[in-house]
């Protein structure tokens, strides 16, 4: 092996511009040569060819695992010959979503659309890389130093202090220091198996509250699988506007998307990459960014954004865990907010809550379901018939109503999200911070609140005026 | 998977679409079961259509022509970029041989032809002209009589014999 040349260093060669072509040989010494259509980096010492056909390449390397690829440098033209032996293939898991992720893309730039059907990842050990002689034009410089970025990136997030200060300043170190300009961050709902954005940015409509079943799009399925996923150029089917809608219409559920939160998102991306957010026990969340440039991330970026994801990971953990023990840093101003009665409007507030999914109506707009929604009718309800307007966290964790999971219950990222579907939705009604594990109701409109189905929590109608 | 033989002159279709200025790989492999590869860049067929003949940079096929010359088998797949058509060719006698005056001419034409199919791709012509570069001194021929046939075009029917008159 050439100690000085590393798949690391030409992964760029296996991007899938410049189809690569792989020589093989049967048992009896005839070669065989064919294109393939994709050569993934696996890792420093690992490929993976894309099997779609059963064909001769299939046939020789079951009879004799060698086999050599030849790759080009998209931006350079210059030419590598790798030779590597053929270890196994792979039909399911992480490694084969991202391929397949992948190969919808490139099934897209090359026109080939519903040709191309991933059978099986084929994994090579790499036994050695040569640099083929031959022109080639100089090396661009790259628009931005990634490895400087990362580290301003990851020194923001040291600085954040609360949850919420975390969700922004990720996003938005993202667009200053790597030019990330259309990003979402979105929490896991493990027991409702789906995803809801938390924060995002370079969109008309945050989408705050939008949600994605696992395994639905890209970053259902880098979720699901736990895998990052990385596009280059457009692909359809892996558009998860699209995936969530077809998935629901297949399901019969196209009513229920009248009042589903629209997703931000680009309408037809050129790049994607969704990029898992680990916790201690697992998956918390999911980063995607997209571009409307093709080949807009590199591999180079991916790694930068997996390992600030580990990052942020352990960080909205460590928040979390912080704001339930009472160990959080102390927030740099007091939040305290009062009520501003000077706008309130003396016509009722009517809110609906429908018990079902503990979905939140408010003046018959939709706002808000799940354990965010259960959280503001039980808040609500408290305010109605005892007049409180102060929270904690703690409170609402011992509540067995609101059916919090006793492990990883993101309850903070909850709250977050109801903040601010109701700061986009509903400025007569408001939830702000008051301190750590605090949290103050704000109400400028009298309420009347109007359980749905059999509420377990309120009397069936219970008119308020308080406010 | 059953082998196309091709027994006489390549059928005229066949040599049309070959020597139409397509992408060109060319792999050998070595007595102990070592396949390479390298780029052609051009190919022609004799008048009788029995032998095909590509031009390869000696430079870069250190390795196939030490093969080609151990044990004369070979494979070259043509693909037409634009449209993926592609067909592959095997053959068990090839031979290192010169190059012709009219192949070093016939080498710009290649050249400007494929850059123009790769704009199909919005690839620049910088870099086709880069990637095709070649110095016609540093060419050789390797000429064989073609006894397989394969279309290669992606979907299922890939790595099926192409039949005698068919297009690829």
């Amino acid at each position: 092996m050439n100690p000085y040349l590393s798949i690391d260093t030409l992964r760029n060669c296996l991007e899938g511009v410049i189809p690569a072509g792989v020589a093989t040989c049967s048992r009896d010494l005839i070669p065989n040569v064919t294109y393939v259509s994709q050569v993934m980096y696996v890792d420093q010492e690992h490929i993976a060819l894309s099997f779609q056909f059963f064909n001769k390449t299939r046939e020789n390397i079951l009879a004799n695992p060698l086999a050599t690829v030849l790759m080009v440098d998209p931006d350079t033209a210059a030419r590598y010959r790798l030779k590597a032996r053929y270890l196994r293939t792979e039909t399911q898991g992480p490694l084969f979503e991202r391929m397949k992720a992948r190969l919808a893309g490139i099934a897209s730039h090359e026109g080939l659309v519903g040709v191309f059907r991933l059978r099986g990842t084929d994994v090579y050990r790499i036994l050695d890389i040569e640099a083929v002689p031959g022109a080639e034009l100089p090396r661009q410089l790259p628009g931005r130093a990634i490895l400087p970025a990362l580290r301003q990136c990851s020194e923001r997030l040291n600085h954040c202090v609360s949850l919420e200060d975390l969700f922004d300043n990720l996003l938005d170190a993202l667009d200053r220091n790597l030019g990330l300009s259309h990003s979402m961050l979105l929490m896991l709902d493990e027991p409702g198996a789906k995803l809801y954005v938390v924060a995002s940015r370079g969109y008309p409509s945050s989408g705050i509250g939008a949600e994605i079943p696992l395994g639905v799009g890209v970053i259902g399925i880098a979720a699901r699988e736990q895998v990052s996923i990385r596009i280059m150029f457009t692909a359809a089917e892996y558009a998860y506007t699209r995936a969530v809608r077809e998935q629901a219409i297949a399901e019969g559920l196209v009513d229920a998307l009248e009042h589903v939160i629209s997703l931000p998102g680009l309408n037809e991306p050129s790049s994607q990459m969704a990029i898992p957010l680990p916790g201690i026990r697992g998956l918390i969340g999911v980063l995607y960014t997209e571009s409307q440039q093709q080949c807009r991330f590199s591999y180079d970026l991916e790694d930068a954004l997996v390992t600030l994801c580990a990052q942020a990971g352990l960080a909205i953990q460590g928040l979390q865990l912080g704001d339930e023990l009472g160990t959080a840093p102390a927030l740099p101003d007091c939040l305290c907010a009062e009520d501003s009665p000077d706008d309130a409007s003396p016509d009722s507030l009517r809110v609906e809550y429908h018990d079902r999914d503990h979905s939140v109506f408010i003046d018959g707009d939709y706002l808000i379901k799940g354990v965010a929604g259960a959280v503001l009718w039980r808040i609500l309800s408290d305010y109605s018939e005892r007049g409180r307007t102060d929270f904690s966290n703690r409170e609402l964790r011992l509540d067995s109503r609101l059916g919090l999971p006793e492990i990883s219950d993101n309850l903070e990222a909850r709250l977050i999200l109801l903040t601010r579907r109701l700061q986009e939705r509903s400025p007569h009604l408001r939830i702000e911070k008051t301190g750590r594990g605090r949290f103050r109701l704000l109400l400028q409109r009298p309420l009347v609140l109007v359980p749905m189905n059999s509420c377990l929590i309120n009397p069936p109608v219970a008119s308020v005026d308080r406010a | 998977m059953h082998a196309s033989t091709v027994q006489g002159p390549l059928d005229p279709t066949l040599i049309q679409f070959i020597t139409s200025q397509l992408s060109i790989q060319v792999a050998a492999c070595s007595d102990a079961g070592e396949p390479t590869l390298v780029r052609a860049h051009g190919a022609r067929v004799s008048a009788d259509g029995c032998q095909l003949t590509l031009m390869i940079p000696s430079s870069q096929a250190r390795e196939l022509l030490a093969c080609i010359a151990a044990n004369g088998r070979i494979a070259a797949v043509f693909n037409e970029p634009e449209t993926h058509r592609t067909v592959q060719l095997k053959g068990k006698d090839a031979r290192i041989e010169a190059i012709s005056a009219d192949d070093a001419a016939a080498l710009g034409a290649y050249v400007d032809r494929l850059a123009k199919r790769l704009q199909h791709y919005q690839v620049p012509e910088a870099f086709s002209r880069a990637f095709y570069a070649a110095d016609p001194a540093d060419l050789v021929a390797l000429s064989f009589s073609p006894s397989a046939a394969y279309g290669q075009t992606p979907g299922p029917h890939a790595g099926e014999p192409l039949k005698p008159g068919s297009t690829p």
